[in-house]
């Protein structure tokens, strides 16, 4: 059985460093040290045991940090349920016979590729509420009253913060929902239409159960990436109107940024923490899926 | 054992490359300190003799780091001469205000400052903001540029009696109200004393299609100067305030006037008075909007007239008056500024004191202010250069008697504060969507200053 191996064990050794010298020690380090004072003074009073006193202060602070962990877990779902549905749809859409589908795959794959801060600075221009692109076309088309402050009023400044998320990111999910539904044999889909299934049907019974690879891939992917997000939020809104659009990482980077780098770890060690629960619920539920197949 | 040797060989090539990549910077570390080395002894000769120096500085490149706003194209012509003297290369990273104090404290934590960075100084500016000078900033005691700097500045640029920074900034009255005399004369509006004169006046602009008070609240550092701008009032309101404050005596929370203060900025933004959507708009159309006469005031340096006619062509005449908020007749005055420091680990330590003497020459300083439409003075002590005063200015100050220009602004005359513009600017934005009080503003601010006063363990925080 190990001779059919091409590659020997050995060879994680080179990952398996890298990944404890730049990725576990550090997150140990971080862990040691929101339990610390460490500040930017701690290089002329020295670093601290303060215990769980981070942390008491996160949770019972004036600063509602609560509100940007509630923020952090609201962008995950939401961010993932508005782009897995329409990704997979479009998928579908591109993988049946639409003409110009390759055109069609490439540009709605192009704002992946895009840094934030171009999305960031495109996007602030156009939904800026006097000269914004988007007011002044809803202007122009006698549609004024649709007009709003997109970044500013409370009510929308999510709302725009995800549609700008899922118009950079739909073509990536698609993309690998693309690949996902190349491996499901045509055949299936010819005997169900023989036996007169319809489209959601075929939906139901061989797309998505033959999908679900790539859905969890997906899954997986978009839960990683809404836990950890900064980019979109600071270059849309840096946390605001006020603090309304606060997220774990954008109140950790400005607690850094004023030099309490002790609190900064502390919530970056429960941003961890949260990671890890996910992460260990989603690994089981992989596990008990591959074992039903 | 093909595939073995096969797998051996790959993965001391895998290693290798890693290696190399950080061997490689530990050549170029090295590099860089021959250089370095090198630079400092011919640096040393250039200080020592300038004529020499341009040639010894050759080919190297010098960076800054720099808010937007506090350099811009006024320094350009200088800058130019500078690389053309001394055949260098000067690397402007200039940053968006509102990230720049994030971006600036992220470097100085990880070490990968350039050659020389601005910070907003004011007398307790170096200790909170810099922490370390020694560590991390240059010194220039001695300098021979020193008494180029007022001595009401030289506090904003040392610390334990080393100089380290240069504030070459103007002392023309800061973020007073700016208004339109012409458009105010033809409607018979006449300027406020009392908030409730401003409220009338701004109903009254308001009805007649204007922006009454243009505040720029997506540029993150404006709408609070309309708080703190106008410390005297909380100063008189509760005598030794700012004392309190700066020995952890008095808060803050619960100060009755800079309550009444917060709440009625609230008012003239719920009432729509600045402006239809002034949390998302920034600056950047500030100038055309009062050459158009889409606004009628704004918070704004009295060299910004000259600024407006200059970018608008407009002709109409423009005036100054003080803010009303919380019925101050108070001009505080604010003796920090953006100021110039040397990054101590620099590899061209002679070729930053270089630029600081090329910049405070007396060429260079006429230079910077005449290429600054913001500018009408430069607050230097050089009897040689030419001031552009503005009518406005010299008749706006001669209305203001001088016991009210005894006071600092609040923001820089007491400790930690200026630290958490930006927070206490966020927390006035949450406080006029309804999501905090006013109160919450204060405290949030007290317990701002706390942490900076524990991290720096300042004793009357009882630490």
């Amino acid at each position: 059985m190990n001779k059919k191996r091409i590659y020997p064990q050995w060879f994680l050794v080179i990952p398996l460093i890298a990944y404890v010298v730049f990725f576990l020690i550090p997150s140990l380090l971080g862990a040691f040290y929101s339990f610390t004072d460490w500040s930017a003074y701690s290089a002329n009073t020295g670093v601290k045991f303060v215990g769980l006193q981070n942390y008491i202060d996160i949770f019972t602070s004036n600063k509602d940090y609560v509100s940007g962990i509630k923020n952090t877990l609201m962008f995950t779902v939401v961010s993932n349920v508005i782009k897995l549905i329409p990704a997979l749809f479009l998928a579908i859409l591109l993988q049946e016979g639409v003409r110009g589908k390759g055109i069609y795959r490439t540009l709605f794959y192009l704002p992946a590729i895009l840094p934030f801060v171009i999305i960031g600075l495109v996007f602030k221009s156009i939904l800026n509420y006097n000269t914004g692109l988007l007011n002044v076309g809803l202007e122009a088309l006698q549609l004024g009253f649709l007009k709003q402050k997109w970044l500013s009023d409370l009510s929308y400044v999510w709302k725009s913060i995800y549609g700008v998320d899922a118009w950079r990111g739909i073509g990536y999910v698609m993309t690998i929902f693309l690949a996902g539904l190349n491996t499901i044999p045509q055949s299936y889909y010819e005997a169900a239409q023989i036996d007169g299934a319809g489209f959601w049907s075929r939906l139901r019974h061989i797309t998505l159960p033959m999908l679900s690879g790539a859905i969890m891939i997906n899954f997986v992917f978009g839960i990683t990436y809404g836990l950890k997000v900064f980019d979109i939020i600071y270059v849309l809104t840096n946390g605001g109107p006020g603090h309304a659009t606060e997220v774990i990482t954008t109140y950790s980077y400005q607690l850094y940024s004023n030099g309490q780098y002790g609190m900064s770890t502390a919530l970056n060690t429960i941003l961890l923490l949260i990671t890890l629960v996910i992460g260990v619920f989603v690994v089981r539920f992989m596990g008990k899926k591959e074992v039903q197949q | 054992m093909f595939k073995k040797i096969a797998a051996l060989i790959l993965c001391v090539g895998m290693s290798t490359v890693l290696f190399m990549g950080c061997g490689k910077s530990g050549d170029v570390s090295t590099d860089s300190k021959d250089t370095g080395g090198d630079t400092a002894s011919q640096g040393t000769e250039a200080t020592q003799a300038p004529d020499t120096g341009s040639t010894d500085f050759a080919g190297q490149e010098l960076s800054i780091l720099v808010s937007a706003g506090w350099m811009d194209n006024r320094y350009d012509a200088t800058i130019a001469r500078f690389e053309e003297e001394y055949g260098v290369t000067v690397d402007l990273q200039t940053i968006p205000a509102d990230q720049y104090s994030d971006i600036l404290q992220s470097k100085l934590s990880t070490d990968t400052l350039t050659d020389i960075f601005w910070i907003q100084s004011d007398p307790f500016a170096i200790e909170s903001q810099i922490v370390n000078p020694e560590k991390y900033c240059l010194d220039f005691t001695g300098a021979e540029w020193t008494g180029v700097i007022p001595p009401a500045r030289l506090a904003s640029c040392s610390y334990n009696g080393k100089l380290y920074g240069l504030q070459l900034w103007h002392n023309s009255p800061e973020y007073v109200m700016l208004y339109n005399k012409t458009l105010f004369d033809e409607n018979g509006w006449t300027v406020p004393t009392k908030y409730t004169e401003l409220k009338d006046l701004c109903g009254k602009i308001a009805a007649a299609g204007i922006t009454p008070w243009f505040i720029p609240g997506a540029d993150g550092w404006q709408h609070q100067l309309a708080f703190f701008q106008i410390g005297g009032v909380y100063e008189e309101a509760t005598p030794g305030l700012y004392d309190g404050l700066n020995k952890n005596t008095a808060t803050f929370a619960d100060n009755a006037k800079m309550l009444e203060v917060l709440e009625q900025f609230k008012e003239l933004s719920t009432l729509g008075y600045f402006g239809e959507d002034w949390i998302g708009t920034d600056s950047t159309n500030m100038a055309n909007d009062f050459g158009d006469r889409n606004i009628a005031m704004a918070m704004a340096n009295s060299s910004y007239i000259k600024q407006i006619k200059e970018e608008t062509g407009t002709s109409d005449e423009f005036g100054l008056f003080l803010l009303p908020l919380g019925d101050n007749s108070y001009f505080p005055t604010n003796p920090g500024g953006p100021t110039m420091f040397g990054n101590a680990s620099t590899k061209h330590p002679d070729l930053v004191k270089a630029f600081f003497s090329f910049v405070t020459t007396t060429e260079s300083l006429q230079e910077i202010l005449d290429n600054s439409p913001q500018y009408t003075n430069m607050d230097v002590i050089d009897a040689n250069i030419k001031q552009h005063w503005l009518p406005e200015e010299e008749a706006f100050m001669a209305t203001i008697p001088e016991e009210k220009l005894q006071i600092g602004v609040l923001q820089t005359a007491t400790k930690y504060t200026n630290k958490y513009w930006m927070n206490f600017g966020a927390d006035m934005v949450s406080f006029c969507l309804g999501e905090i009080s006013a109160n919450d503003v204060l405290k949030n601010m007290d317990a701002n200053r706390a942490e900076a006063a524990k991290a720096a363990g300042d004793s009357d925080w009882g630490n």
